[in-house]
């Protein structure tokens, strides 16, 4: 049986003596555990996420896993999605398990292969990501190609600016995703990939800033994962920018952002692809002027955010 | 020589009792260090603290913070152990830990689970590639129930 939600789970004995310069193990209840934070590490801000950690938790998140559902819908902001990631970053759960799970859960309902697909290609990028942070190691922290954005790379800020970091852009989906990222430490990977969009090429800051801020706050906060997926939405880890317009981003969250936006009548993801690839984006041919691909064919080209542009986030 | 008396370095990559060390050696003396040095270079968020934490607090570990190596040595010194034995990390600043602890204890790496063991490695650069040679080897343990 659960233990209740303020109650922690009793800690396993340890066979070996404990000692003086120890953290404690025992907590009377998540509040308190919360508060000894605080004075055990005083440098750090914000209090504890919704979230929980441990073998029980990722348990029972494994157990609200839903296969089919997740392919049909992971798209979508209320869509299946397993919240599993933080329990597979940190090993609480390996991905064999999962990937167990999976099969296990398509057995059980009599499911096809098809059936479970989707989930394990994500489970498939997560091993991914590890095999080319095995290969790249600290690289992964620099360009992995250069931008085609056709923007000068010395022309985008190196600092999140205040007004994202405290979620006062005045927009209402933006200012969202920041406050579910400082005080969750989770977002929706849609969410992921629209703040970063919002971050890198609407507000041109350097996609390293933003990753940085991202591995802060994230539970699953994967520097592979993260630093990789942000290079691809900027264009260093891919051949084109990922942007999105208002019409996406509506569609995939059901419209719960737009009716009551401060920014309503000045949003600055109206319009169509191409209206903001030509906002966004510098013409190809500067991009050869900052040394950038060249003679690239772009236009019907760039990312759109569908189910096969989106990353692997969970 | 192999190891007869080790400790455990269980780090942030292996928080979960399929952790390789914890399997090798269950009674081992055990330890979760935080790093205090990347949590104040990172700025990383109580919250993340505490996920880990709890993660920690469901094994049988102690825990402690500040340099990693020396708190990983310090351990070992005080269960006279004759060395230590962790899972594999693939985090570089893991890595560099290990080298660390290396440079004056033996230091064992344990393989953790692999999701697919393709038998030539897989192509990297893109999904897609890597995708095309490990897939049908993800699927080789699963058999339809489906009628």
């Amino acid at each position: 049986m659960d233990a209740p939600l303020t109650q922690l789970p009793a800690p396993p004995p340890l066979n070996w003596a404990v000692a003086e310069d120890d953290l404690p193990r025992e907590f009377p209840n998540r509040d308190e555990f919360a508060q000894d934070l605080e004075q055990l590490f005083p440098q750090t801000e914000g209090g504890l996420s919704p979230l929980r950690g441990g073998r029980d938790a990722a348990e029972r998140q494994l157990e609200r896993m839903n296969a089919k559902c997740y392919g049909r819908s992971r798209n979508h902001l209320d869509g299946a999605v397993t919240q599993l990631s933080p329990y597979i970053r940190h090993g609480v759960l390996s991905l064999a398990e999962v990937r167990e799970a999976v099969f296990d859960q398509l057995r059980q309902h009599r499911q096809q292969r098809e059936d479970g697909a989707t989930l394990i290609k994500e489970l498939g990028w997560r091993d991914f990501w590890q095999r080319i942070w095995t290969g790249l190691g600290d690289q992964i922290n620099n360009n992995q190609e250069e931008l085609n954005t056709g923007h000068d790379p010395n022309s985008y800020g190196r600092n999140v600016p205040d007004d994202i970091r405290t979620g006062r852009t005045g927009l209402a989906c933006m200012d969202r995703f920041q406050a579910d990222l400082v005080e969750t430490g989770w977002l929706h990977n849609h969410a992921r990939l629209w703040l970063a969009a919002y971050v890198v090429h609407w507000r041109r800051v350097h996609w390293k800033a933003g990753a940085d801020w991202f591995l802060e706050h994230l539970l699953d906060g994967d520097p592979a994962s993260n630093h990789l997926s942000w290079q691809w939405v900027a264009s260093s880890f891919s051949h084109k920018p990922y942007f999105f317009n208002r019409e996406n981003l509506e569609r995939y969250s059901k419209g719960r952002f737009c009716t009551d936006c401060p920014s309503a009548g000045c949003c600055p993801f109206e319009g169509s692809y191409a209206q903001l690839e030509t906002q966004l984006f510098a013409p190809p041919a500067a991009i050869g002027d900052t040394g950038g691909t060249h003679g690239r064919e772009r236009g019907a080209t760039f990312a759109r955010p569908s189910a096969a542009a989106a990353r692997p986030k969970r | 020589m192999p190891l007869q008396r080790p400790v455990l370095w269980v780090h942030e990559e292996a928080l979960g009792p399929r952790n390789p060390a914890l399997l090798a050696w269950p009674q081992a003396p055990a330890l979760f260090v935080f790093d205090s040095a990347w949590i104040s270079s990172a700025h990383i968020s109580r919250k993340r603290i505490g996920f880990l934490y709890e993660s920690a607090l469901a094994l049988p570990v102690s825990l402690r913070k500040g340099d990693v190596a020396a708190e990983v040595m310090a351990f070992a010194k005080c269960h006279t152990a004759d060395g230590v034995v962790s899972s594999r990390p693939v985090d570089p600043r893991l890595q560099r830990i290990a080298n660390s602890i290396r440079r004056q204890w033996p230091i064992v790496l344990l393989e953790p689970d692999a999701f697919v063991n393709p038998p030539r490695p897989p192509r990297l650069g893109r999904f897609s590639r890597y995708w095309r040679d490990a897939e049908s080897v993800v699927w080789e343990g699963f058999t339809s129930n489906a009628s």
